[in-house]
């Protein structure tokens, strides 16, 4: 059967060139992925291959504080005396590792990292303990000396003996360059920036107190790791963990790792788009590779094969086009692989080269995958054809059978039912479980349409044709689409479900968008000017010394930092004494506003809904350094400025919070003219070259700015899949002009000249793609208006439905599916009138 | 005046026509030297063996294939001189062609088959010709119908209808009874011979059926690609005759 398969494929090649790309372009993204994977942790592997000292013990916070403006969770230096003191431990360092630090470039902005925060770090007191090595120059002892790691020194052409600025979390400093050093040689920080201070020097800068957030173990030689591990485990206590150099390499966290990790992440997300909407362009071909192949199936029946042979056959071809598909995929995934790889060289940071590592899994898994979604799609096509009976062979006007579309319909209307109820109870539900409820109920009515698409598209095609007229070449393309309407929906439907995607995503982002906009045009009251960092929390110095600013009349700060409430990640904010009545437009809902003074926290509403909790219930917080109980003073309305548990400055610092704003609201005095006021205070603070100082539209353009950026990579993705959709039309097309030779012919011979033949298969084409894009933008804007509904309280007010997009969507489905029948109506057009005529 | 005449007269014709197949030694020489007339408002039947090159000589004539020698001409125009948009339109406009099977397209409806060389050239049928031609087939019941709901006889007679419906300087047909039963044949062969007598149209009909050929008013015979022998006013016993004469010669 393999034998008759590859003949088959061999023979028609032609058909399956685009069934091929289809899984070709899934398996590279697939392969691409992996590769990519495993090249990158192969070179972190070789590179950061475990710290130096024999244990580290490190402090666990309950959140991780990343670079927000909570204090990371530290150990004191009492443990480490402590540690010391354990039998068989030669000696203890205590370190400091902490992200959000600025470098200052030669041309005085911050040097970008690509999405790699830069660790500041006290400089070890043992080179066999330390996290990071020395390579040249002398450790920087002493106040105003610094060292920095060799990728960057580098990359931004600093040498020893130079001034170099620094904008830690407490203050922005200048020193001098005395050492480079190798960046963290394991943990989470391993292959980022690195800055490096004297321990007392590190501590007022990063911390702002004592402390340390891990200790260096050296174990003295010959004893052994695991069991002075366990001593120091024992006299730990919580919220510590104790590794050995094993296990801190095995745990493998790597900063690198986080941020490039997101490229195959994207990469496996394009797969599975590709493959799902790849999948309809397989079936359709099966399909029709099997009703024009029906008699010489049939013959095979009739000359004595079983039906379970044929259907082998079938079956076979598609393993044939699996095994090509995925082999050209990998090929193509492995250079895709090599891209990213070269991208990132190109970057220069701190991840040496590698080759390329295709591992047995990744070729076992893509060819797996592939010949899996090929198979699996060419299933019910196979199946059909073992159903045909012997005596199609003698008939000539043969139908294969086809299941009745009766079970079909009924799947999908009750599909489509449930979906409906799905709805009911989503837009029920407030908040996030609602939307997923949502999106689940979307995903089920994309299928449902699936499945009743036959019967839609036969009365819709009629519909959308109309305004194209009623000339012959649209007459007849008209009905060549609705002749086989499984056929039209199949295609119509890839379409569907990517602008389903595309619509819906449209319509949210424009939605968030327009509630950015109002959330601040609501929230700011009296403030001119907002000022925030691009890097996160900035130093309180910045507000102390804008408070110095002539025609500044206030400065308000906001302080933020990460904690959970029984579980649910809230965000925490500490605002200084009177910014929620006035500089911010807060509403009461109930308790009071002053409560915050006594130490009680005040809550947005939606946030209490969902907690429920109300003024006077107690809860506990639980931030990086510990959990807090703290009581309900007030319920204000939702707000975008402070959707967060709002404390006082003081109760702030209490629970966990750093002396770093995160926002600052400033009131200018009146008479002046805000344009001056501006520059004065982009003056005082121009040491913070990354501080931002804003008016209200300005900073709202800002916020606005990575609803665009998850826009690009998603549209991205999603022009991927229309791509394929659109692929997808072309093959039924061009298999359609194979199907219909003998008929071209005839309309060629009776006086049907080129440019009419072309426009019968582009009305057929845009059928497809006008039924498809229609249904889809359809769903998607209708679902994305109800989580919109539900997600009302939770930062998307507004509904934004940009109309002009949507159509323009449109618009372009129909003028593609044009441009799809462009290559299918130039072959029919050269079809030899004589030949097709004869053609069986 | 005379020469009016003459023109008047041929509705088409072909100067020293031919047509080979590959080259050299497996040359095929489907026609050779074919110089003939067609009478205008007349049935003439080509006959011959098969392989003799009767639809060689019919494509060749509805400008559906290119020859490789001589000049096939439509009053004063020469169809080989044209390129296959004019070809095209040509075919739309002044000739009707009826095949041995599949002629109609399955999507459309019978009357929309037949007024589909209109529709394609974007004219209006002429009311009360459509009308005449809608009753000389006789199927004024089943024109909404698919091709796939209407027998083999019953479909020819509607391709017929569409040759026809474009009042085409000629008509040509390819064995357009050869898959079908005495009764259907007599169907379409009188349908044909109708628009002969009653409407003045010029047929050319390939067949193999000497009771088909007896509808003619001519009979052209064929044998490897040349013109062997003609018949006039022929009866289906002396078409037979003849074939019977031909097969002896060769
Ligand atoms: N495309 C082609 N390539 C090569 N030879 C061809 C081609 N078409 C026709 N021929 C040859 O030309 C000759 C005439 O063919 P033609 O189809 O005109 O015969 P015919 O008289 O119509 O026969 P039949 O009665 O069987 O229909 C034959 O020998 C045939 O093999
Ligand atoms: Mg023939």
């Amino acid at each position: 059967m393999l034998k008759l398969g590859l003949r088959s494929v061999l023979a028609h090649r032609l058909r399956f060139v685009l069934c091929t790309v289809a899984v070709l372009l899934g398996i590279a993204f697939v392969s691409g992925a992996m590769i990519f994977t495993d090249t990158l942790s192969a070179a972190l592997k070789k590179n950061f291959a475990g710290g130096t000292a024999d244990i580290t013990v490190t402090a666990v916070s309950q959140v991780d504080p990343g670079t927000s403006g909570a204090l990371p969770a530290t150990l004191t230096i009492d443990l480490a005396n402590q540690i010391a003191a354990v039998p068989g431990v030669a000696g203890t360092d205590p370190q400091l590792l902490v992200p959000g630090i600025q470098i200052i470039g030669k041309d005085g902005r911050p040097i970008d990292n690509h999405g790699l925060s830069a660790y500041g770090a006290g400089w070890p007191h043992h080179p066999q303990t330390a996290p990071f090595r020395l390579l040249d120059g002398e450790a920087p002892w002493g106040q105003a000396k610094l060292a920095l790691d060799q990728t960057t020194a580098r990359r931004e052409g600093f040498e020893l003996g130079q001034q170099i600025k620094v904008v830690t979390p407490a203050r922005s400093v200048s020193a001098t360059l005395t050492a480079i050093t190798t960046s963290a040689l394991s943990g989470s920080a391993a292959g980022a920036p690195l800055v490096s201070f004297d321990p007392a020097t590190a501590q007022l800068l990063l911390l702002g107190r004592p402390g340390w957030t891990s200790i260096g173990v050296a174990v003295q030689p010959g004893q052994d790791h695991a069991i002075v591990k366990e001593e120091i485990t024992s006299i730990a206590g919580p919220d510590v963990t104790v590794r050995t150099a094993a296990e801190v390499s095995a745990d493998g966290e790597n900063a690198l790792d986080d941020t490039f990790g997101g490229f195959s992440t994207v990469l496996l997300m394009f797969a599975g788009l590709a493959l799902f909407v790849g999948a309809f362009l397989i079936v359709n071909t099966f399909a029709m590779v099997v009703a024009q192949r029906s008699r010489e199936l049939a013959m095979l029946r009739a000359i004595g094969a079983s039906r379970s042979q044929v259907t082998g056959t079938v079956l076979a071809e598609a393993t044939v086009i699996g095994v090509i598909g995925s082999t050209l995929g990998l090929l193509i995934g492995t250079g895709v692989a090599g891209g990213i790889q070269l991208f990132y060289q190109s970057l220069d940071l701190a991840i040496p080269s590698t080759a390329l590592q295709v591992s047995a899994a990744t070729i076992v898994t893509s060819y797996l995958i592939g010949i899996g979604v090929t198979v699996a799609a060419a299933y019910p096509a196979a199946r059909r054809a073992g159903k045909l009976p012997p005596v199609a062979a003698m008939r000539d006007d043969l139908v294969v059978p086809e299941r009745s579309l009766l079970v079909r319909l009924l799947i999908g209307g009750f599909m489509l039912l449930m979906a409906v109820t799905l709805s009911a109870i989503g837009l029920g539900t407030q908040g996030l479980p609602g939307a997923v409820l949502l999106a689940f109920a979307a995903a089920i009515t994309l299928l449902g349409i699936v499945m009743t698409s036959p019967l839609i598209s036969r009365y819709a095609v009629r519909g959308l044709m109309r305004p194209f007229g009623r000339q012959a070449p649209v007459v007849l393309g008209r009905r060549n689409a609705e002749r086989n309407p499984r056929r039209t929906s199949a295609t119509a439907s890839a379409l569907m479900i990517s602008l389903a995607l595309v619509s819906g995503l449209v319509v949210l982002a424009a939605s968030a968008k327009a509630s950015v906009d109002k959330g601040i045009a609501d929230a700011i009251g009296t403030a001119e000017f907002v000022v925030s960092d691009q890097g996160g929390a900035f130093s309180s110095q910045v507000g102390d010394r804008i408070a110095e600013v002539p025609g500044i009349s206030a400065v308000h700060r906001i302080r933020q930092l990460p904690g959970t409430v029984a579980s649910t990640p809230v965000s925490v904010s500490g605002v200084s004494p009177g910014t929620l009545s006035g500089p911010i437009v807060t509403r009461l809902d109930a308790g009071s506003l002053d409560n915050l003074e006594k130490g009680e926290a005040v809550i947005p509403r939606n946030l209490a809904n969902q907690l429920k909790l109300s003024v006077g219930k107690r809860f506990q917080l639980v931030t990086s350094t510990g959990k807090f109980p703290l009581t309900v003073g007030g319920v204000i309305a939702s707000n975008r400025e402070v959707n967060a548990v709002i404390l006082s400055l003081d109760q702030f610092g209490a629970v966990g919070g750093a002396g770093t704003d995160s926002t600052l609201y400033l009131d200018v005095a009146d008479g002046t003219d805000p344009v001056q006021v501006r520059s004065a205070v982009l003056a005082k603070v121009s040491d913070y070259p990354s501080v931002l100082v804003r008016d209200q539209q300005a900073y709202a353009a800002g916020e606005r700015g990575p609803i665009n950026a998850i826009l690009g990579v998603v549209g991205a993705l999603l022009a991927l899949a229309v791509l394929i959709a659109l692929l997808g039309i072309v093959n039924t097309l061009a298999l359609g002009v194979v199907e219909r030779t003998r008929e071209i012919g005839l309309l060629r011979a009776i006086g049907m000249d080129g440019p009419q033949l072309r426009r019968m298969l582009q009305v057929e084409a845009i059928a497809m793609a006008l039924l498809g894009a229609l249904l889809g933008v359809i769903v998607g804007v209708l679902f994305a208006a109800a989580i919109q509904q539900v997600m009302a309280e939770d930062g998307l007010s507004v509904l934004d439905v940009p109309v002009l997009q949507l159509v323009i969507a449109i618009v372009v489905a129909a003028v593609v599916g044009v441009l799809a029948a462009f290559w299918p109506s130039r072959r029919a057009s050269r079809l030899d009138v004589l030949q097709a005529i004869a053609a069986e | 005046m005379t020469a009016e005449l003459v023109e008047q007269a041929v509705a088409i014709r072909t100067v020293g026509l031919g047509k080979s197949y590959g080259h050299g030694e497996t040359r095929i020489d489907a026609l050779a030297d074919v110089s003939v007339e067609f009478g205008r408002g007349r049935f003439t039947a080509i006959m011959g063996p098969s392989g003799s090159g009767k639809s060689t000589l019919l494509h060749c004539l509805a400008g559906l294939d290119k020859p490789t020698t001589g000049q096939v001409m439509l009053g004063e125009l020469d169809l080989t001189k044209l390129d296959e948009r004019s070809l095209t339109h040509l075919r739309r406009d002044r000739i009707g062609f009826v095949f041995q099977a599949f002629n109609l397209v399955p999507t459309l409806t019978a009357l929309e088959n037949i007024t589909l060389p209109l529709d394609l050239a974007n004219r209006k049928p002429d009311k009360a010709w459509l009308d005449t031609v809608l009753t000389t087939i006789g199927l004024k019941d089943r024109l909404g119908h698919k091709p796939s709901e209407l027998s083999g006889g019953q479909q020819q007679r509607v391709a017929c209808a569409r040759a026809l419906v474009s009042r085409p300087h000629v008509v040509f047909a390819d064995e357009p009874t050869g898959n079908l039963d005495s009764r259907a044949s007599a169907d379409v062969l009188g349908f044909l011979h109708r628009s002969v007598r009653e409407f003045g149209q010029t047929v050319v009909m390939v067949t193999h059926d000497p009771t088909a050929a007896a509808y003619a008013d001519r009979v052209l015979f064929l044998a490897d690609g040349r013109l062997r022998d003609e018949l006039l006013d022929p009866t289906a016993e002396s078409v037979l005759d003849l074939m019977k004469q031909l097969d002896g010669t060769d």
